[in-house]
């Protein structure tokens, strides 16, 4: 629901409660009552609702990830100029959208999944960017899953038949029941390798 | 009988101004949530649940219990 939708209806649903306000009397009548119920809980439930999701749906955004200090040299990894770097050859080759580019390859991200506990670490990054201090570098909770890569890559040809990827049965097996990770060392193991940013060349599309 | 006829606008009038308070909960719980809404920061979601949501709920809670205390009333 687009953000704006969501504003209108919060507008309507202020409207009809100043008029109930302003006009108490008219709740006197069933037609009134009818009114008062929609304006005093259904649509105000209702608009907190729509507003829960619009929010689930913006904090989808790279913008957001990167609005918090800690996240700035992950956002800069993005635009690293060499192509073995794999966050970045997927932001510039549009692999991944550029507006949803984190959430794309991190879909299991606090927020998302996970329950209370997973809501819980997301008040701790709040508490640890604004109050306490965020470690440095960050690390995810969980190993890498397979399943984020191959939500995309699962069945794609360069995937499916690539060399190293059929070598042996064993191997495509391992990969898609995520026994050995997409980023094991000696595969696609350079990802965002913030440590190395202040050496490397940084791609610029406006030149 | 003259105790029922004093006593049903000052329960009328008790119960429009928990009407009007749970209103004017709404009323500022939409807003905060609305201009959270038109902010695109992590801080934006915690207004709109912990203030927003918060004053929302206790609008409508309010409302709620004011109905029930009513329709009580009517049948005791």
């Amino acid at each position: 629901m687009p953000t704006a939708a969501v504003l209108i209806l919060a507008g309507i649903t202020v409207i009809l409660i100043v008029a109930l306000m302003v006009r108490p009397e008219i709740t006197l009548a069933r037609g009134g009552k009818i009114v008062a119920f929609l304006g005093l809980f259904i649509l105000p439930v209702f608009t907190g609702f729509l507003g829960v999701e619009n929010h689930f749906e913006r904090s989808k955004q790279t913008s957001f990830c990167l609005s918090c200090h800690v996240m700035g040299d992950y956002g800069r990894s993005l635009h690293v100029d060499n192509p073995d770097y794999i966050p970045a050859a997927h932001f510039q080759n549009n692999r991944v959208p550029r507006e949803e580019a984190c959430y794309t390859c991190h879909t299991d991200y606090t927020l998302y999944t996970g329950g209370i506990k997973a809501k819980i670490r997301g008040l701790h990054h709040l508490y640890a960017q604004y109050i306490g201090t965020p470690h440095h570098p960050i690390k995810l909770y969980t190993p890498y899953n397979n399943r984020e890569c191959l939500h995309c890559h699962l069945g794609s040809r360069k995937f499916e038949e690539g060399a190293v990827h059929t070598a042996d049965p064993q191997t495509m097996a391992d990969i898609k029941s995520n026994k050995l990770s997409c980023v094991s060392l000696g595969c696609h193991n350079t990802v965002h390798n913030i440590g190395e940013l202040d050496k490397v060349k940084y791609w610029n599309p406006q030149q | 009988m003259k105790e029922t006829t004093t006593t049903r606008p000052k329960a009328s009038a008790f119960l429009s101004r928990r009407f009007k308070t749970a209103g004017i909960l709404i009323i500022l719980g939409l807003v905060v949530e609305s201009v959270s809404l038109l902010w695109n920061h992590p801080l934006s979601f915690v207004a709109f649940l912990g203030i927003g949501g918060l004053l929302l709920a206790a609008g409508t809670v309010l409302y709620l219990w004011s109905l029930a205390s009513q329709a009580s009333d009517t049948s005791g």
